[in-house]
């Protein structure tokens, strides 16, 4: 489903990813993890195209997404849900509007089916009757949540998820990570989230890769990781 | 020498890159992708936001004038050329800048300080993220609104203006308002109407280019926005005055 080769990175002559190789199978939860500044957000970034790496290519259903022009990639991102790390939601719209937006833009779908799928989807991330707030009146887990909900309205057969959990508390944190499991898992969405939340990310991944200065350190399940006898793999995980 | 040099190849490129994004709009606005309910929504705001703040400006502004002109004009016994006066200057002239430099310090900062905030909260990348395009959803109807609104505004500021003078003139110096009404109509001809409106369409560009620009571009957080909002206002007034000045060149030239 998603294939990154060779994939290199560098900003102003510091090298950030280098020689970067991953598969994400469909349907798989696969989670980047590593400590700040090791390239997983700039990662993330590549598998939608919002960055074009220096070398390497990314396949996203066979297709080099990295050759696409800006307009091919529009197209492209439909099927493709991104939940940034603060929401990102549009602090104009209110949280019906937010959640609508890839609806109205994308779908001609009239104003009742609509509402009843932004309905639905609230009912799913346990947000109801919330609709006419403003993000600025939503706690940072709700406005998590309404992010998600607004990523995956599409259907989206992709989730690309960047530090869901960061600024949580860990219970809330705990929530969000189940949530995210539990959407992929209904929606059969092939899921990339980038985290350093051991914990959480040892829950709910298939499968995880840990990076380190730019480059991967190990892959595996869950388990091979807690039987790892890498030493960066012992530490991250301790 | 090395850090003169970086710094001209870096005003090159950004000069560069706003060129671009002009050209970007331009695209959109050509190609008819210009979300109509999403212009009447900045109309409204940069307008509603601006009407009071010109008005009171533009009818102090015009006020002034007439008295100044009084005080001259008086010493010649020609006082009731104040009309003339007042008519003449803000349409020609005081009313097209005034309202520009106003409209950019008002709505101007407006757009800069919220594409700035979205900028910087990753909203527009999050539009991309989304499959529509940024310049299209949220600058191109900054910019028609821009176009849209400031001709409007000019000729409210120069209502008031006008009125301000008739204020002074009527009440100062004692000169009947239905006379000095129609020295102004007399005044004022198409030519000095048009020389003077003309430039406002060349102002509205340049404010919402500039503005939308610097938003769009910002990066740094809140001091970010602090420091590009500051550089989207500098930046028009600059502009707006510059312009002026060879647009009036041209203008006279033209037309005389």
């Amino acid at each position: 489903m998603i294939q990154v080769q060779h994939l290199h990175k560098s900003f102003n002559g510091q090298q950030v990813l280098e020689d970067i190789n991953l598969q994400v199978k469909k349907g798989e939860i696969l989670i980047v993890l590593g400590e700040s500044g090791t390239g997983k957000s700039v990662l993330l970034k590549h598998l939608i195209g919002l960055l074009k790496p220096d070398q390497g290519s990314v396949l996203i259903e066979a297709r080099d997404i990295t050759r696409m022009s800006e307009r091919e990639l529009l197209g492209l991102r439909k099927d493709i849900g991104y939940l940034f790390q603060e929401g990102a939601l549009y602090d104009f719209m209110n949280v019906f509007e937010n959640i609508a937006f890839p609806l109205r833009e994308h779908t001609a779908f009239d104003w009742k089916t609509i509402r009843e799928k932004v309905q639905s989807i609230l009912r799913l991330i346990g947000l109801e009757g919330i609709e006419e707030k403003y993000p600025a009146e939503l706690s940072g887990g709700m406005k998590k949540r309404v992010a998600l909900a607004r990523a995956i309205i599409l259907d989206s057969r992709i989730l690309l998820c960047d530090e869901p959990t960061s600024g949580l508390d860990p219970l809330r944190s705990r929530d969000i990570s189940a949530l995210i499991r539990d959407v992929a898992r209904k929606l059969h969405c092939t899921t990339v989230v980038t985290s350093h939340d051991i914990q959480n990310s040892l829950r709910i991944a298939d499968r995880l890769a840990l990076l380190q200065n730019g480059r991967i350190a190990a892959v595996g399940t869950p388990s091979e990781f807690e039987a790892s006898n890498n030493v960066f793999v012992k530490e991250f995980i301790s | 020498m090395k850090a003169l040099i970086d710094w001209g190849m870096g005003y090159v490129a950004r000069s560069g890159s706003a060129v671009c994004f002009l050209g970007e709009i331009t695209g959109h606005i050509v190609r008819g992708r210009i979300r109509w309910p999403e212009v009447l929504k900045q109309m409204y705001e940069q307008g509603i936001q601006s009407v009071m703040i010109i008005v009171l400006t533009s009818l102090a502004s015009g006020a002034v004038l007439a008295l100044q002109g009084y005080t001259a004009m008086v010493r010649f016994g020609a006082k009731e050329y104040i009309a003339h006066l007042v008519g003449l200057s803000l349409v020609r002239e005081l009313g097209p800048v005034f309202t520009a430099l106003i409209f950019s310090g008002k709505a101007g900062a407006r757009i800069a300080a919220e594409l700035g905030t979205m900028s910087v909260n990753d909203q527009v990348l999050a539009t991309r993220t989304m499959g529509v395009d940024p310049v299209e959803f949220l600058v191109v109807p900054r910019m028609a609104a821009c176009f849209l609104v400031l001709p409007v505004l000019t000729i409210i500021g120069e209502i008031a203006g006008i009125t301000g003078g008739y204020l002074i003139a009527t009440l100062e110096a004692g000169i009947p308002g239905t006379f000095y009404i129609n020295q102004t109509i007399k005044a004022i001809q198409y030519v000095d109407f048009w020389g003077g409106f003309a430039k406002v369409f060349f102002f509205a560009v340049i404010i919402g280019w500039i503005c939308c620009y610097q938003g769009y571009s910002t990066k740094g957080g809140s001091l970010g926005v602090g420091r590009f909002t500051t550089k989207a206002v500098a930046f028009s007034y600059i502009f707006v005055i510059l312009s002026n000045a060879v647009l009036t060149k041209i203008i006279l030239t033209l037309w005389g």
